[in-house]
């Protein structure tokens, strides 16, 4: 059995058709005329490649991984092939002293040119302690290194806002770059982001010499100015009334809305079904599953549990017990009518022992 | 003893209560049809489009609801004598003092209670606190109406966060409401039958019957 592979995987070498390719989906999903590829090309071809720091916190490495090989390999290599990645702990070759001689390098000889990117949360409690790489701390690296740089760019929900981190407890204090900076930053949410949103906002930056339009929490608004619900290819079937009731159901076979399994694409910010994942364009809700909403601040405390639509309220008092917000309602509604019937009772019981008694006429 | 029938609330404080009463029935019930569809259409390729026309009826309730709470905020400040923020808010000694004997009348502890034209200072109370947390949910509502209005993301952001935030924020509102509407019908029917006022016509046709002091 022979097996065709696509040789362009493993050409380390870019082809120019890889390259425009590249530049033309970014040109798409800025919103760009196909007039400004040209450009986007020239930019990104420029010998002057912006040198870039990449810093790994309290991180999975996924956000690189999807950056770097699961979708349009044409993506992955325009990007390295666009910037000097002077420091990324995960592709670099030097290790040790070499590595931490580039950082010092970078910091010193590009100071206030060099991008600054931003993969994991920054853990804050106990001085930092949480997370340590060559004996300082992340929080001492990133107030070291982010000051200085021309641009800071969080990827990953974990670098924008904490991410799975920072979830409830959150036993390392762990933040999002932008709130341990208190300086403005770009955020690339999403669990993993899509490697587009990052491109763009890089190739943006390389053409337009400044950084895309943000949303309100530092989101670029070419990817993260829409819901996935307003995007989705399942809307019909919400409005029209047809949903899965089950994972697994017949309706579920037939493709209907997801909103009554717990999607939360009516409450995410993204262009998920417009970019979609991967060369088989795909996304969580074309493979049939809910959208979890990984784009969003805190999504782990309050998208959860992610097959229902809403968290449940902790009853106060009883050591957590968790209900669902309606039958708390219900629970409340309840006693407020045990209490109302109580108090008519007690005014009809009142006016018998008393008789008519002095009424209002009376007083 | 003699009662007078005097005029209490103007016309567009009456249109206010059965804009806003009638608004939160219909926001009540769309809404939880919105939160969890009790219908599924079986038949494809027909149009009954549920979930599509309970969202639209909801924010159409929402706009009437929304104008309700707009012109009762107008009414605060240029209404009539009972209508007017001060007359039943508990901020001058004489609402607060009425705020505690009401208590006391409202827990069978006295008779004694001042006859007032307008709201007794309890109610006034819970109605100042009503018109609070409706302000909330037309920010969480409006913010989930527009998600790519700049000015709604503003407001949504620093009240909520995100849009799930708002959402549950939202919905606990609502229980909020119904729990408010069904203390509202007991009260207004335990007071209708302890004082001779027609207070639940009042609201009807305007006019209460109020004892006169000579
Ligand atoms: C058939 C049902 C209803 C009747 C007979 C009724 C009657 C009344 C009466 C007599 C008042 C004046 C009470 C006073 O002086 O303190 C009043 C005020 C009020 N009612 Fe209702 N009501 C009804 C339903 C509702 C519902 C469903 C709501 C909303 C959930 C509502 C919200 C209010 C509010 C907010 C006020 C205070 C108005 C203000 O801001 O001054 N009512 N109602
Ligand atoms: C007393 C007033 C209101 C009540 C009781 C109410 C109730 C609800 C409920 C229960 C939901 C479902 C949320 C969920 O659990 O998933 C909802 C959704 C919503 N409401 Fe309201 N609501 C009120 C006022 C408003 C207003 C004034 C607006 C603004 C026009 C509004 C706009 C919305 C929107 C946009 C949604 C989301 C619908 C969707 O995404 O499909 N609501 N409301
Ligand atoms: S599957 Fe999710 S995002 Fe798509 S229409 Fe249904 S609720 Fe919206």
């Amino acid at each position: 059995m022979t097996r065709h592979l696509d040789k362009s995987h493993f050409e380390p070498k870019l082809s120019r058709r890889g390259f425009i390719k590249g530049c033309t989906i970014a040109a798409a999903a800025l919103g760009l005329s196909d007039e400004m590829v040209p450009r986007l090309v020239e930019a990104a071809a420029s010998a002057q490649k912006p040198p870039v720091l990449w810093l790994h916190f309290q991180e999975c490495t996924g956000c690189t991984e999807a950056l770097l090989r699961a979708s349009h390999p044409d993506v992955g290599r325009l990007i390295l092939d666009m910037i000097s990645l002077d420091y990324h702990e995960t592709v670099m070759a030097p290790s040790g002293n070499q590595a931490e001689k580039s950082f010092k390098d970078t910091l010193e000889k590009y100071s206030g040119k060099f991008i600054c990117v931003v993969e994991g949360a920054v853990p804050t409690k106990d001085g930092g302690i949480y997370c340590k790489i060559g004996g300082r701390t992340a929080l001492e690296i990133i107030r070291e290194a982010a000051p200085k740089a021309a641009a800071v760019i969080a990827i990953g929900t974990c670098a924008s806002y904490g991410g799975v981190q920072a979830a409830s407890p959150n036993p390392t204090g762990a933040k999002g770059a932008g709130d341990v900076l208190g300086m403005p930053v770009v955020n690339i949410p999403g669990c993993p982001p899509n490697p587009i949103a990052f491109l763009g906002t890089l190739l943006h930056f390389l053409t337009f010499k400044r950084l895309p339009e943000l949303d309100q929490i530092g989101r670029p608004l070419f990817a993260y100015g829409r819901k996935n619900h307003d995007q989705c290819e399942r809307r019909a079937h919400f409005d029209e009334g047809r949903f899965v009731e089950q994972f697994g159901d017949s309706n579920h076979m037939k493709g209907y809305c997801l909103y009554k399994v717990g999607c939360k694409g009516p409450e995410t910010f993204a262009n998920c079904p417009a970019v979609r994942f991967n060369d088989v364009d795909v996304w969580p809700v074309s493979a049939g599953h809910g959208c979890v909403g990984c784009t969003e601040p805190n999504f782990w405390d309050t998208h959860s549990p992610f097959y229902e639509r809403l968290p449940g309220v902790k009853i106060p008092g009883t050591g957590g017990i968790v209900h669902d917000v309606d039958s708390a309602g219900k629970k409340i509604l309840g006693i407020a009518a045990a209490a109302a019937g109580i108090h008519a009772a007690v005014g009809i019981g009142k006016r018998i022992v008393k008789g008519r008694g002095k009424s209002d006429e009376d007083v | 003893m003699t009662y007078q029938s005097r005029y209490a609330w103007s016309v567009l404080f009456r249109l206010f209560h059965w804009a806003f009463a009638l608004s939160i029935v219909t926001l009540v019930v769309t809404g939880l049809y919105v939160n969890s569809p009790w219908t599924n259409t079986v038949l494809e390729g027909s149009r009954s489009f549920p979930m599509a026309t309970m969202r639209y009826l909801h924010f159409l309730a929402g706009f009437i609801f929304a104008s309700a709470v707009a012109v009762r905020l107008y009414l605060w400040l240029f209404g009539n004598r009972q209508e007017k923020f001060w007359d039943s808010a508990p901020i001058t000694p004489r609402n607060i003092r009425n705020l505690f004997s009401t208590m006391a009348y409202y827990t069978y502890l006295t008779d004694r209670h001042e006859t007032r034209l307008g709201h007794n200072a309890l109610a006034g109370t819970v109605y100042l606190a009503t018109i609070v947390l409706t302000l909330i949910q037309l920010v969480s509502g409006f913010y989930m109406l527009y998600p790519e209005s700049v000015f709604w993301q503003k407001w949504g952001v620093a009240l909520f966060e995100t849009q799930q935030q708002a959402r549950f924020i939202h919905h606990l509102l609502m229980w909020y409401f119904i729990i408010f509407a069904f203390f509202h019908l007991y009260i207004v029917i335990w007071n209708d039958i302890k004082s001779p006022e027609g207070l639940i016509s009042s609201i009807f046709c305007g006019r209460k019957f109020h004892r006169s002091s000579s």
